[in-house]
C-alpha cells in the first residue's frame, strides 16, 4: 500500500467519513492531506 | 452469550484489547493460562530492561573516575539484583490485574481452547462470546543440537536468571535484538561474551550504517562478534558446554567451551492448544494467524493481534493492534495504519530506528538524501559521558519528506518519540529543523541531523 501523507487524525477522519484517503489529493506541502482536503473530497466525490 | 468479547491471552496485545473494549462499554473477559502481562512484563521487555539498567550502572561507575569520583571495590549481590528485577515485574503485573478489576474485565484463569466459533473451553467450563480476540503471543524458537536446560544452555527466559557467580565465558547464538541485549547485560556483569550470527549482518532490519556503528561500539566494550557463523551442537561436560561452531562460508568447524550458552535465534507464534480448527481457522505455514488491517481473521468475528498475528514481534505493535481490534468490535472505524513501527535495542548506547532504512527507501524507488549528526558534537552528550553514535535521517529528495530516522545514542529510544510523530504527521526535514529543541538536550541531535540534510548543521562542518 502506498504511503499516505496525512496525520493519524486525518486518516481516522477519512475512515469515519468513508473516504478512501488514497484517492484524496493533498493541498499541503509535499502533497500532505488535511482535514479540509478530506471533507472537500467527500462533498465533491459523493 | 456470556460475553461480548473474550480475549485469549493477557500479554500487551490482550490486556490492551480487553481494557479498551471495556472502556467502550462491552462485556469483556480475558483468559490467561500463565501470568497476566504476558511475555513482555514477565519474561521479556521489563526484566531485560531492569538487568540492562543494573549492568549500565555498573559500567557507569567505571566512567565516573573521569570526573574524579572513585569508589571502593564494587560488590554486586546477584541474588538482590535478581530479586529487585522480580519486584518490578510483580508490581507491573499486579498493576494490570488491578486495571482489569477497575475496568470490570473478567479474568478467566486457564488455557482457552475453541470448541466452536463462538465457544471456548477453559478447564472444565465453557464460555460463549460474540467476538474473540486471539492474543496468544509467541515462544522462543529452538535450535537442533542445542537442548535448552535453562541452566547451562538457556533461552531468553533462563538468561533472565543471572547465576552466581556470573558465567566467565558466555556465548550468544543469534545477533538480533534479544541476543545483543543479553550480551550487553552479561558483558557489563563481567562475563567474556561472544555473539555469533548466521547472517552477514547483526540486528537484521536496522540501517546498515547504524548497525556498523553499533557493532563497532559493542566490540569496543569487549563483546566479540562473529558473523556468518552457526552453532551445530552443544554438549555439557565437566569443564563447561562444548559448542561446535561452523563458519558458514568455509565450512570450517571448531569447538569452543563456554560456561553459559544463550539460544536467541528468533521467536515463533504460539497457537498450540487453541484448537483453531474448531473455530474454522488455520495458521499459516509459519504459524501466524493471518489478519487484515482491522485485525480480523478469515472468520469475521474472530480477531488476532500481537506476536501471533505477524511480524514485527514487538510489544508496542501488539498494544496498538489490541486497541484496533477492540475498537473495530465496538463499531469504530479503527485500522492498523501506522506509517512506521519503531525498533529499539536497549543497550548503552541504544540503537533505535523508525521508518525506512536508506536501503529500503532506495529499494522502494525513492530518490534519497541523508543527514547525519555525530553525538561527539553534542554538548549534552559530553556532559553525559556518552558521545558515541549519531542520528541519521533519511529524506526524500525534492519533497524533503522524512522517510526514516536511525539513532545510535544514549536514550535513543526516547528520542524516537519525536521521530515517530514526525513520520506519522508526514513532516519534512525542514519541519523538524524549524522546531525549537531545548538546549542542551540529546534531542538537538535530531534537529541538527535534519539541518545536515540541507547542509546547514551548525555544530559540524557540512560536506
Ligand atoms: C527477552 C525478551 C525481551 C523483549 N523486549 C522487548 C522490548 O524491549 N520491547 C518490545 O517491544 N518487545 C520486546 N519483546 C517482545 C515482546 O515481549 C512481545 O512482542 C510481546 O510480549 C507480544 O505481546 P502479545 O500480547 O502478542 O503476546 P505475549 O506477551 O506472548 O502474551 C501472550 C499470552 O497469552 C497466553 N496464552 C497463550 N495461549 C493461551 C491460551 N490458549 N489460553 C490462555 N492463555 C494463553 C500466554 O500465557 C501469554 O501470557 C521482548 C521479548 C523477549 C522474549
Amino acid at each position: 500500500r502506498p504511503v499516505i501523507h496525512a496525520a493519524p487524525s486525518v486518516r481516522r477522519l477519512a475512515r469515519e467519513l468513508g473516504v478512501d484517503i488514497a484517492q484524496v489529493r493533498g493541498s499541503g506541502p509535499a502533497g500532505r492531506v488535511s482535514e479540509d482536503d478530506v471533507r472537500a473530497f467527500q462533498k465533491g466525490g459523493s | 452469550m456470556d460475553f461480548d468479547v473474550l480475549v485469549i491471552g493477557a500479554g500487551p496485545g490482550g490486556y490492551h484489547a480487553a481494557i479498551r473494549a471495556a472502556q467502550l462499554g462491552l462485556k469483556v473477559a480475558c483468559a490467561e493460562m500463565g501470568a497476566v502481562g504476558g511475555v513482555c512484563l514477565n519474561i521479556g521487555c521489563i526484566p531485560t530492561k531492569a538487568l540492562l539498567h543494573a549492568g549500565e550502572t555498573i559500567a557507569n561507575t567505571r566512567h565516573a573516575a573521569d570526573f574524579g569520583l572513585s569508589y571502593g571495590p564494587a560488590t554486586l549481590d546477584i541474588a538482590k539484583m535478581n530479586g529487585w528485577k522480580d519486584g518490578i515485574v510483580k508490581k507491573l503485573t499486579g498493576g494490570v490485574a488491578g486495571l482489569f478489576k477497575a475496568n470490570k474485565v473478567t479474568h478467566l484463569v486457564g488455557q482457552a481452547s475453541f470448541i466452536d466459533a463462538n465457544t471456548v473451553k477453559i478447564g472444565d467450563k465453557t464460555y460463549t462470546a460474540s467476538s474473540f480476540i486471539i492474543a496468544t503471543g509467541s515462544e522462543p524458537a529452538t535450535l537442533k543440537g542445542l537442548d535448552v536446560d535453562q541452566v547451562a544452555i538457556v533461552d531468553s527466559t533462563g538468561a533472565l536468571n543471572v547465576p552466581d557467580p556470573v558465567p566467565a565465558r558466555m556465548l550468544c547464538v543469534g545477533g538480533g535484538v534479544i541476543g545483543f541485549e543479553f550480551a550487553h547485560i552479561y558483558n557489563n556483569l563481567g562475563s567474556k561474551v561472544k555473539v555469533i550470527e548466521f547472517l552477514p549482518n547483526i540486528i537484521p532490519g536496522a540501517d546498515a550504517d547504524a548497525v556498523k556503528e553499533f557493532g563497532k561500539i559493542m566490540k569496543k566494550q569487549g563483546i566479540e562478534i562473529v558473523t556468518r557463523m552457526k552453532a551445530n551442537s552443544a554438549q555439557k561436560q565437566a569443564d563447561g558446554v562444548h559448542v561446535e561452531l561452523e563458519n558458514v562460508e568455509t565450512g570450517e568447524k571448531t569447538t569452543e567451551v563456554f560456561d553459559r550458552v544463550l539460544v536467541a535465534v528468533g521467536r515463533r507464534p504460539r497457537t498450540a492448544g487453541l484448537n483453531l480448527e474448531a473455530a474454522g481457522l488455520k495458521a499459516t505455514e509459519r504459524g501466524f494467524i493471518e489478519v487484515n488491517t482491522r485485525m480480523q481473521t478469515g472468520v469475521p468475528h474472530i480477531y488476532a493481534v500481537g506476536d501471533v498475528a505477524g511480524n514485527p514481534m514487538l510489544a508496542h505493535k501488539a498494544m496498538k493492534e489490541g486497541l484496533v481490534a477492540a475498537e473495530v468490535i465496538a463499531g469504530k472505524p479503527s485500522e492498523q495504519d501506522a506509517v512506521a513501527i519503531p525498533g529499539v535495542v536497549y543497550t548503552s548506547p541504544e540503537l533505535a530506528w523508525v521508518g525506512l532504512t536508506e536501503q529500503e527507501a532506495i529499494d522502494k524507488g525513492y530518490k534519497v538524501k541523508t543527514g547525519l549528526f555525530p553525538m561527539s558534537a553534542s554538548g549534552r552528550a559530553m556532559t553525559l559521558q556518552s558521545t558515541e553514535g549519531f542520528v541519521k535521517m533519511v529524506v526524500e529528495e525534492g519533497t524533503d519528506l522524512l522517510l526514516g530516522v536511525h539513532i545510535v545514542a544514549a536514550h535513543a529510544s526516547d528520542l524516537l518519540g519525536e521521530a515517530g510523530l514526525a513520520l506519522e504527521m508526514a513532516a519534512t526535514a525542514s519541519d523538524v529543523a524549524l522546531t525549537i529543541h531545548a538546549h542542551p538536550t540529546l534531542g538537538e541531535a535530531v534537529l541538527e541531523a535534519a539541518e545536515s540534510v540541507h547542509k546547514q548543521a551548525i555544530h559540524i562542518v557540512n560536506r
